[in-house]
């Protein structure tokens, strides 16, 4: 619409450099305005007024006694806390695993489909249930694995001589039935990413390995995996993170108890009780600095982990 | 992309040998196969979805799923419906729910706009410690710094209402990343002439930069309402009265406080209010795929 500026006979000198701040630097820092502001009042603020809570006995923002590492050596011996920690872990592990190996494989299948029209329909129908809210999910579960054989799932096992299960009902099962509804749910996220990533794979490397006689196996384990690996590292450390922050299936199908038997019992969900059922605003922010130390913690491992074996 | 491409109109030279017919033929086979596993996993992703709603209209299934557990339900009935309408107020959630959307996606989106326009063209002094800033507040957990946001919000005296909602909505530092990854790639040329001109940087930005950034501004719209529509955690700490409940809070209430049981008035419930974003769903499917398998990448 408008002619290039470079032109040298312009005489026009927009910005005379005289000032520290150019009228253009303010503009900047105008426009990045209301960013700062909610960066510095709702993340910023809020981390540091978490780490100072923690160290007091308040039920407030404000006020309350300081009584140093009183909060963190309370939450540090209480069982319940390593009940939950040890929950989030198991429950994050699995899905982490399962999830990641398994839309894996269905991106594989679904980026060697030859018919773009089957592909889009697949990835649509794999990712629908990532668009359905978690609430609706485990509503929807909680009929499907109904411990009764009038559940869905427990009469299909029946029908196979298995069962009936008390898929949320049972401690021994509890967990395992949380990652099963959180793998349905979440499958169809890490699937369209790595088609994604499956389709900028260079296809001259493939036919270079043709050439050298590969055959699917060696192709797909020595080009598509070490090309895909920073997505696989990505999904991870993802997933760890979303595990590490499991609340409101647990909380919806557990209760605040974490039933049955404490078995749904998570760190944010342990975080949520101190804090909003027993007032005790110290302790659960201690417990979130542990919780925040721990995905820290957990996601360098990651990374170093994955720079090592890129050096090897 | 495609590896083995199949076309039907691909004419075989006829005096080629068998072994290549015989190949081709395999690989069909092949290929069936590879459809007939996929679409056996599609069908275990939409059972679910399939009993929930054909269960919500079965008027047996009101106090106890019926055993043995049918999809088709032998009498049809909208009473479940009527059910759900009259205890849980579903239309006043979801107008609540679009509230919330509407107000947070206008906010976050020109916040995010605005300031990845600034970093990218501006480029004013700090621009790249404002990026870094903001980007490295997304390694911070929600969770963790929930309980000190809701006291804030207690001590503004403005919980129970939609700014605790609307404000924190100005730090959406993954859309300011994708704006500014975005806008990178628009010439710089449009804004100096603009200047010279005449005009000031904010008509520059909104006349011209504006109109171009539509397609990143689509993506941020399906990331923000997605997570905005479906969340559950901040509405369960922020809102109080009933009245003001989101979608998601009132079926989570209804659902978690229930004595009796309800299946399929909770059903025909869950199905209202999965309506709006699977609707969205079908008519924008490839796009939010899209949106989605570009966010991941991106981060």
């Amino acid at each position: 619409m408008l002619p290039k500026s470079e032109s040298p006979n312009t005489p026009i000198q927009v910005e005379p450099k005289r000032k520290f701040f150019t009228s253009r630097d303010w503009a900047g820092y105008l426009f990045s305005a209301p960013l700062l502001i909610g960066v510095l009042g709702f993340a910023i603020y809020p981390m540091i007024q978490a780490l100072i809570m923690s160290f007091k006995k308040s039920t407030g923002l404000f006020g309350g006694d300081w009584i140093g590492l009183s909060n963190y050596k309370y939450v540090l011996t209480d069982k319940i806390f390593w009940q939950s920690i040890y929950n989030t872990f198991y429950m994050g592990i699995l899905a982490v695993v399962l999830g990641v190996s398994a839309s894996f494989i269905l991106a594989s299948l679904i980026h060697n489909v030859p018919w773009l029209k089957w592909r889009n329909f697949f990835k649509g129908v794999y990712f629908l249930p990532n668009v359905v809210s978690l609430v609706a999910t485990s509503i929807l579960f909680t009929f499907l694995f109904n411990p009764g054989s009038e559940g869905l799932l427990n009469y299909a096992l029946g029908i196979l001589g298995i069962g009936p299960i008390g898929w949320f009902t049972d401690p021994a099962y509890s967990r395992f039935s949380i990652v099963l509804m959180t793998l349905w749910g979440m499958l169809g996220y890490n699937t369209i990413i790595f088609i994604a990533a499956l389709s900028s794979v260079p296809n001259d490397l493939y036919e270079a390995a043709e050439v050298d006689g590969a055959n699917w196996f060696k192709k797909w384990f020595y080009i598509t995996v070490p090309y895909l690996k920073p997505i696989i590292l990505f999904m991870v450390i993802m997933g760890t993170i979303g595990a590490m922050k499991r609340f409101t299936d647990v909380w919806l199908i557990g209760g605040t108890a974490g039933n049955p038997a404490g078995s749904l019992m998570t760190g944010v969900l342990y975080i949520y009780r101190n804090a909003f059922l027993s007032s005790q605003m110290g302790i659960a922010t201690a417990a979130s600095y542990i919780l925040f130390m721990f995905i820290l913690v957990l996601t360098i491992i990651l990374l170093l982990a994955n720079r090592r074996s890129n050096f090897d | 992309m495609n590896t083995t491409p199949l076309s039907p109109t691909a004419k075989l030279g006829q005096g080629k040998n068998e072994k290549v017919r015989s190949m081709k033929k395999a690989q069909l086979t092949g290929n069936i196969l590879l459809l007939a596993i996929l679409l056996l996993g599609s069908l275990i992703m939409i059972i679910p979805f399939l009993w929930m709603v054909l269960t919500s209209f079965d008027w047996q299934a009101r106090l106890k799923i019926p055993f043995p557990p049918r999809f088709w339900p032998e009498e049809f009935s909208l009473k479940t419906y009527k059910l759900a309408f009259t205890n849980i107020p579903m239309f006043k959630y979801i107008i609540n729910s679009l509230l919330v959307s509407v107000g947070v996606i206008v906010i976050s989106l020109s916040s995010a706009l605005l300031s990845g326009y600034a970093i990218s063209k501006l480029k004013f002094k700090g621009a790249g410690i404002v990026l870094v800033l903001a980007l490295s507040t997304m390694m911070i957990p929600f969770e963790m710094t929930m309980i000190p946001q809701y006291l804030l919000f207690s001590e503004l005296k403005l919980l129970d209402s939609y700014w605790a909602f609307y404000l924190p909505a100005l730090n959406f530092a993954f859309g300011t990343f994708l704006a500014k990854s975005f806008i990178d790639q628009l010439p710089s040329s449009l804004r100096e002439a603009g200047i010279i001109d005449g005009a000031s940087e904010f008509i520059v930005f909104f006349k011209i930069y504006l109109p171009l950034c539509v397609p990143i501004l689509a993506t941020m719209v399906i990331l923000q309402f997605l997570a905005v529509w479906n969340d559950l955690l901040w509405p369960l700490l922020a809102l109080q009265t009933p009245d003001k409940y989101t979608i998601q809070l009132g079926l989570a209430m209804f659902s978690y406080n229930k004595d009796l049981p309800l299946p399929s008035v909770i059903m025909a419930a869950t199905t209202v209010s999965l309506l709006p974003v699977i609707i969205t769903y079908l008519f924008l499917q490839r796009y939010i795929v899209e949106s989605i398998a570009l966010s991941g990448i991106k981060q």
